[in-house]
C-alpha cells in the first residue's frame, strides 16, 4: 500500500473518530460508513462492507451514554479494512477483526485519557469560566477538538500500524483452517454481541414482540434467497 | 415575548456551534463548556457598551455543569438564553438548566440512541445484505442526517420560542409519540436485520465451518446474556479470536 494511500487512510480515520463524540456526531463513525468509504479509497468496496457490517453488529453492544466507557469501532474498522484488503477473499474477516478489535480497544482506552486531559484544563480554567471570559471559554473549547483529533489520529495510525504488521507476518505462517477458524471466530462473535446488544436495548414487552416479528420475517426473506 | 432583533442569525450560529457540543466533554463540567461556546452567540445582544457584566454572567451560567443528549442539547441553550433576555432571575435560569437534564437525556437516548439510529443502521445493513452495496451507506448517510439536523434545529427553535416555559416543548404530542414509537420500530427493522445480516455473513462458510458458525453464534449470545454488564462484545470476540489462532495452531 502507498504512503499516498496510508496519509489517506489515516486522513479519514481521524475525522471519523472525531465524529463519534466531538464534532459532528453525523455518524461516518458507524463502522458501516467508516469501513465501506475506507475500502472505496482502497478501490476495494466489498471488503469494506463486510468489515462494516461485521463491525456494525459489534458496535450495537455499545450504548455511548454521558461518561460510560465504551470501545472505538471507527477508526478501528478503517485499520480493519487496511488489515483485510491486502489479504483479500477468505482471510480478510478474521485477520481484519483481529486488527479492528485490538484498535477499538485502544480506542476506547485513548477517549479517556483524553477526557481526563479535558478535565485538567477546565479545572485550570474554572476561575476565568466562572468570571464568563468568552476568549477563554472559545479557546478551552477549540484545544479539546484539537485533544481529539490527535488522539484519533494516534489511534487510526495503531490501526495501520497493526495492519502492516497483520499483512507482513500472518498469511503465510497460518494453515487454511486456522483461517477459516479465525473467520467463524469473528463473525459468530459479530453476530452474538449484536444479538446480545439489541437484546438489551430493546428489553421486554411490546418491543421484544415486535422484535420476534422481526426476525421472523429476516429468517423468511434470508431463506427464500 | 419579543425576539430580540439578531434572533435569526445568531440562532444560526448557535445550531453550528451546537455541532461541537461535545468537544470538550470532561468529567467536571461534561457538556457545560461546549453549551456557554453554544450559547455565547445567543447572548451577545445582552452585551451594553462599556459594561458587560450581564453578558459575562449569562455566560458563566451557560459553561455550567450539563449534561443530556447532545442532539437536543440546543433546547437548554436556546431556553436559557431567551430566559437571559427576558430578565428571569439568574437562580430560576439555573435551576432550569439543572431541569432540563434528565428529561433531555432520558428523551434523547429513547429517540435516538436506542430509536433513529439503529433504525437507521438496521435498514441500512438490509440494504448491504440484499446486494445494494455502497448505496445502502450513502443513503443511511443522508436519510440519518435529514432527522438528526432537523431534531437539532427544532431543539434549539423550541428553547429559544419558550424560554423558561420550554416544559411546554417537550409535551408537544409529537414528541411524545415519536418517542413511543421509536422503540418498536427499530425493533422490528433490527430484528429483521439480524438474520439478513447472518445468512449474508456466512455465505462463505461450508460444511464443518458452518455448524460451528451457528454453535459459536448461539453459545455467545447464550454467554454475553448470561454474563451481561460483566462480559462485553469486545472481550468475548478477542477472547474467541485468541482461542480460533490456539485451535488453529494445535490442529494445523
Amino acid at each position: 500500500m502507498s504512503l499516498e494511500l496510508q496519509l489517506l487512510l489515516l486522513g479519514w480515520g481521524t475525522l471519523v473518530g472525531l465524529d463519534l463524540v466531538s464534532v459532528p456526531q453525523m455518524m461516518i463513525a458507524r463502522p458501516l460508513v467508516a469501513g465501506s468509504i475506507a475500502g472505496a479509497m482502497l478501490g476495494d468496496v466489498w471488503t469494506g462492507l463486510e468489515l462494516g457490517v461485521l463491525f456494525e453488529l459489534f458496535q450495537y453492544d455499545v450504548l455511548p451514554q454521558g461518561a460510560s466507557r465504551y470501545p472505538e469501532y471507527g477508526p478501528a474498522t478503517v485499520g480493519a479494512v487496511a488489515a483485510a484488503h491486502a489479504a483479500q477473499g477468505t482471510l480478510g474477516l478474521g485477520l481484519g477483526a483481529v486488527v479492528g478489535l485490538i484498535t477499538g480497544m485502544a480506542g476506547g482506552m485513548s477517549m479517556h485519557v483524553v477526557r481526563g486531559l479535558t478535565t485538567r484544563a477546565v479545572r485550570r480554567a474554572s476561575a476565568a469560566l466562572d468570571a464568563g471570559d468568552p476568549r477563554v471559554l472559545v479557546r478551552l473549547h477549540a484545544a479539546a477538538i484539537l485533544r481529539d483529533a490527535v488522539r484519533a489520529a494516534l489511534v487510526t495510525a495503531l490501526g495501520l500500524a497493526l495492519a502492516q504488521l497483520a499483512r507482513a507476518y500472518l498469511p503465510g505462517a497460518i494453515t487454511v483452517r486456522s483461517v477459516v477458524l479465525l473467520n467463524v471466530a469473528a463473525v459468530g462473535a459479530a453476530l452474538a454481541a449484536g444479538t446480545a446488544g439489541t437484546l438489551r436495548l430493546v428489553g421486554r414487552g411490546a418491543p421484544l414482540r415486535w422484535f420476534a416479528v422481526g426476525v421472523l420475517g429476516g429468517a423468511v426473506v434470508a431463506w427464500l434467497r | 415575548m419579543s425576539a430580540p432583533p439578531r434572533a435569526r442569525p445568531a440562532l444560526g450560529v448557535s445550531l453550528l456551534r451546537l455541532f461541537t457540543v461535545q468537544g470538550s466533554w470532561n468529567y467536571e463540567r461534561m457538556q457545560g463548556v461546549g453549551m456557554g461556546v453554544a450559547e455565547e452567540a445567543l447572548l451577545r445582544d445582552l452585551k451594553g457598551g462599556e459594561d458587560d457584566s450581564a453578558y459575562r454572567a449569562a455566560l458563566a451560567r451557560g459553561a455550567y455543569f450539563f449534561n443530556a443528549h447532545p442532539y437536543l442539547c440546543g433546547l437548554a441553550v436556546g431556553a436559557a438564553a431567551r430566559a437571559e433576555h427576558d430578565g428571569v432571575p439568574p437562580d430560576q435560569i439555573e435551576r432550569l438548566r439543572t431541569a432540563l437534564c434528565g428529561p433531555l437525556g432520558s428523551l434523547g437516548d429513547r429517540l435516538v440512541w436506542a430509536g433513529w439510529l439503529p433504525l437507521m443502521s438496521a435498514v441500512a445493513l438490509i440494504g448491504v445484505a440484499l446486494g445494494l452495496g455502497l448505496s445502502a451507506t450513502l443513503g443511511f448517510l443522508v436519510v440519518y442526517n435529514v432527522g438528526h439536523v432537523a431534531l437539532r434545529w427544532w431543539a434549539l427553535r423550541a428553547g429559544w420560542t419558550h424560554g423558561a416555559r420550554v416544559a411546554v416543548a417537550l409535551r408537544q404530542p409529537f414528541v411524545q409519540g415519536a418517542a413511543a414509537r421509536s422503540g418498536p420500530a427499530m425493533a422490528l427493522v433490527v430484528g429483521a436485520a439480524l438474520p439478513l445480516v447472518a445468512h449474508h455473513l456466512s455465505g462463505g462458510f461450508v460444511g464443518w465451518s458452518r455448524v460451528l458458525l451457528t454453535v459459536v453464534g448461539a453459545g455467545g449470545l447464550a454467554l454475553l446474556w448470561w454474563l451481561r454488564g460483566r462480559l462485553t462484545g469486545l472481550r468475548f470476540g478477542l477472547a474467541l479470536l485468541a482461542v480460533a489462532a490456539l485451535a488453529g495452531w494445535l490442529w494445523p
